[in-house]
């Protein structure tokens, strides 16, 4: 009864968090709503029961993304045009569209999702099940995102090279 | 020989390739001795067939040489078809032909492109005999056709000068309508009776039941046909301005062979036109008009060779009223005879210019009978001819015409009569006109022509010798009897056969009554023509014009043609239509191009947006779709 | 209700990249959508007991984590080269 609570309750904060992403004026203050959201969220995966995932959210994240983005806000902060007029041109077109959207997703997830199994989620989102899943059935994708990772780490790299060529 | 008749046609037509594709590089002698002498040979071997003719009675040659095509039950060949009337027309047009080739040697001795005129002069022989000796209306039409495009190239011979170019021009176009009256009139002919033969197209008419097709209506498609090709009137005009030609060309085709085709086509379908009495009628008032027509306009011509051209309308109007009285054989008899006398004339115009060194204008002419006297003694023979003086050749085919067109009775009345008695006394004071004021009087030549005034060289003079003489007694060949089981002559009322007699008397004092009028008015020293002129300043002015009948054509036709062309064909069809269609794909797709390109402004707002334009819109369909 | 969240969260994230108009606001956004991704993914694989939607969230992470490595430090030299954070200034790819 009170996870019903509380999941509604996180649920809303996201929605409520999301909302004011879109409509506040310092971006250091859009970062501020979207760590809640992504607070939020978390709270949402560990009342269904998905630890792990919970977990690494915040981790990875909050801890990590959202840090870089506070970092990368504090250095750039720039007071142009784009923090005076919040919104593009196209703004009305943009809340038409993405109403229409919210309606035929609507109509679509109302007419066909999948029953809930009802079965028992158990250990099977526990950290050693978990862990023990992944590598075993998903190794090559763990795989294959670990070369991801490297290709970020030279990108990273390279970009370091543009900046230090550039500032001369 | 087992083909004469195809060998006949063939030799003009080796000629011609052998003058045209090596002549220049062969040199002048050799030009003249093909040019002349595959002619020359062509008219001996007509010779030996004719005489084979007297000797088999009659009887047709028939000579299939090729067939062309199969086409369901009918076939069409290349064949050849001599009898009498073919044998006329194949001698005179060799016989003639070969004469003026001779004269051409020496008249175009110093042009540059003597190899050339010599082959379209065998062209034109070529196709002239294919024209005289087909069996078929087919291979007639070939000839057809291919006479006036010999008679295009060689009237704008000189095709550097852009008149001369344009005559040459106006002489196919005219040719051209009559042609498609006479492709009318064939197509008719054939959809009846099956067949182009011409002697099964006459037999089918001589028999009974008569074909299911009318014979006036096939009768006058036919009739337009000949008259655009022997220059009636309405399509007369291009006879005039095609004496821009070199003269022996003017005096083959335009007096001797390629205008008699008009002729010659209606005798040879004089089946048709025994059973059609109004074509009949149609042909034999026209020719009585052109005939006077043309006679007038010739009374104040100052062009030596204009006269002439205008004398051989005339002459060919005299010959039409002949065959719409059923007097065909007279037709062939006037045609056999102007050719000598018309062929002597012109190319004595010839000799004249030759002497003068290219004057043409009479009225710088005079007092020439001494200084050029060969020329001159054929020249006054051949008029006395034309002019019906007796026993001159003219004298007999004309006055026979005049008997019939009064007595025929399919056809003949006392006005054909007037007019055709009317016009042979033009013919004569014209004629006598241009004798007078070109060789006697004062001279009124420019000093430096003067100087230049020469005697033709042999070659010339002796062809004119050898036409003066044909012209004198030539009419002494009783033609009409020789045709006479091929075409027999028309019936005569017994109530008018007294008239015959009287009649002959007033054609004689017609002839002579011409030349006193012109002897009067041009002997002393034209003053009195002068007078006359200025006493009758419109009428003069008028017949000047030649009733400016070319710039009616041109205002009623050829303006608005160039009007149609210019302002819906050029205007509105080609530029608007077409280049506009053309021009407004191109737009079309320049602007859409345009309006799309405002889709990439480099704007990443847009760019999402789009996306979740993309996404909705892929969704909704998926989703309609199950 | 979960699924709907997401949804909003999707379309809401969506919606802050077509309308806002500062760079680092946009990629902020773009997260968010990922976030809506993400609890989709987590209520299937509860709801189904399954453990693929719970891997491929996990990935996801990984994705994202990389993505903001690089896509931040070009917004930086981005706004280095032009000195504005305003997203109108960066249509040069025009035409």
């Amino acid at each position: 009864m009170i996870e019903t609570v509380l999941l509604w309750l996180f649920a809303a904060t996201a929605l409520l968090a999301a909302v004011l992403m879109l409509v506040l004026r310092h971006p250091m203050r859009v970062a501020l709503a979207l760590t809640a959201t992504m607070l939020s969220l978390a709270g949402v995966y560990a009342l269904l029961g998905v630890h792990v995932i919970a977990v690494f959210q915040v981790l990875i994240y909050v801890g990590a993304v959202m840090v870089f983005m506070v970092y990368a806000i504090m250095l750039l902060d720039v007071r142009d045009r784009s923090f005076t007029r919040r919104f593009s041109r196209l703004l009305l077109p943009g809340i038409a569209a993405a109403l229409l959207f919210l309606a035929i997703l609507a109509h679509g997830l109302w007419r066909a999702l999948p029953e809930p199994s009802g079965a028992a989620v158990g250990t099977l989102f526990a950290l050693r099940h978990f862990s023990a899943e992944f590598l075993n059935e998903y190794w090559l994708h763990f795989e294959l995102v670990s070369v991801l990772l490297v290709a970020a780490v030279v990108a990273a790299l390279a970009v370091l090279e543009v900046g230090r060529r550039h500032r001369g | 020989m087992s083909h004469p008749l195809a060998v006949i046609v063939l030799l003009p037509l080796a000629g011609f390739l052998l003058n045209g594709l090596a002549g220049n590089r062969l040199g002048a002698r050799f030009v003249s001795a093909i040019g002349c002498g595959l002619p020359i040979l062509a008219f001996l071997v007509t010779v030996k067939c004719f005489l084979g003719l007297q000797a088999a009675g009659g009887a047709p040659l028939i000579d299939i040489a090729y067939t062309w095509a199969v086409v369901g039950g009918s076939s069409f060949e290349v064949a050849f078809y001599f009898d009498a009337l073919s044998a006329v027309m194949v001698l005179i047009v060799t016989g003639v032909g070969s004469l003026i080739h001779v004269y051409s040697i020496g008249y175009m001795k110093d042009d540059a492109s003597y190899a050339r005129y010599f082959s379209y002069l065998n062209l034109f022989l070529f196709f002239m005999l294919l024209l005289v000796l087909g069996r078929s209306l087919l291979v007639l039409f070939v000839g057809w056709e291919g006479v006036g495009l010999a008679s295009y190239l060689l009237i704008g011979f000189w095709f550097e000068d852009p008149d001369k170019a344009r005559a040459g021009k106006k002489a196919f176009i005219t040719n051209r309508i009559g042609d498609a009256g006479f492709l009318l009139g064939m197509f008719l002919l054939y959809t009846a009776l099956g067949t182009l033969d011409m002697d099964r197209i006459n037999a089918a008419f001589m028999a009974t039941p008569l074909p299911a097709v009318s014979a006036s209506l096939v009768g006058i498609l036919l009739f337009i046909g000949a008259s655009g090709k022997s220059a009636q009137i309405p399509l007369h005009v291009w006879l005039p301005d095609a004496m821009a030609g070199p003269t022996p060309v003017s005096a083959l085709i335009h007096a001797a062979t390629m205008v008699t085709a008009g002729v010659y086509l209606v005798a040879r379908m004089s089946g048709i036109y025994l059973h059609a009495p109004e074509a009949s009628a149609i042909i034999a008032a026209i020719g009585a008009l052109t005939a006077f027509f043309a006679a007038t306009i010739a009374v104040v011509q100052t062009d030596i060779k204009k006269v002439l051209a205008y004398s051989t309308i005339s002459q060919l109007g005299f010959m039409f009223v002949a065959l719409g009285v059923g007097a065909y054989s007279v037709a062939i008899f006037h045609l056999y005879t102007h050719a000598f006398f018309k062929a002597c004339l012109f190319l004595g115009a010839g000799s004249v210019i030759h002497a003068l060194g290219g004057e043409q204008d009479i009225r710088k002419m005079g007092g020439l009978a001494r200084r050029i006297p060969v020329t001159f003694a054929t020249f006054t023979v051949a008029t006395a001819a034309i002019a019906g003086i007796p026993p001159l050749a003219g004298f007999f085919s004309k006055d026979e015409i005049l008997w019939f067109a009064f007595a025929s009775s399919s056809g003949g009345s006392p006005l054909l009569f007037a007019v055709a008695a009317t016009t042979a006394l033009l013919t004569a004071f014209y004629m006598f006109r241009l004798l007078w004021l070109t060789f006697f009087g004062r001279s009124r030549m420019t000093p430096e022509t003067e100087h230049h005034v020469h005697e033709s060289p042999a070659s010339m003079t002796g062809i004119l010798i050898a036409l003066a003489i044909l012209s004198a007694i030539g009419g002494f060949l009783p033609l009409p009897h020789f045709l006479g089981s091929l075409l027999p002559l028309p019936e005569i009322a017994p109530a008018l056969e007294h008239f015959e007699t009287p009649l002959m008397v007033v054609s004689i004092g017609l002839a002579f009554a011409g030349l006193a009028a012109a002897a009067y008015l041009f002997g002393g020293d034209a003053d009195r023509a002068e007078r006359l002129r200025r006493r009758f300043p419109t009428l003069h002015r008028v017949l000047s014009g030649k009733y400016y009948v070319d710039e009616a054509y041109d205002w009623l036709i050829g303006r608005p043609l160039y009007w149609i062309s210019d302002r819906v064909f050029l205007r509105l069809g080609d530029q608007k239509l077409f280049d506009g269609s053309l021009h407004g794909l191109a737009a079309l797709g320049r602007r859409s191009a345009g309006g799309l390109s405002r889709v990439q402004n480099g704007n990443l707002h847009l760019y999402a947006l789009l996306v979740l334009v993309g996404i909705i819109a892929s969704l909704a369909w998926s989703w309609r779709h199950g | 209700m979960l699924i709907a969240t997401s949804a909003a969260l999707f379309a809401l994230g969506l919606l802050g990249v077509i309308v806002r108009r500062n760079v680092l606001v946009m990629l902020m956004c773009m997260e968010l959508m990922l976030n809506g991704v993400n609890l989709s993914l987590v209520t299937f694989a509860q709801q189904t007991a399954t453990a693929a939607g719970a891997v491929l969230v996990f990935l996801i992470f990984v994705v994202a984590a990389a993505e903001i490595a690089i896509a931040i430090p070009i917004v930086l030299l981005l706004v280095r080269r032009k000195g504005v954070l305003d997203l109108d200034a960066y249509a040069d790819l025009k035409g």
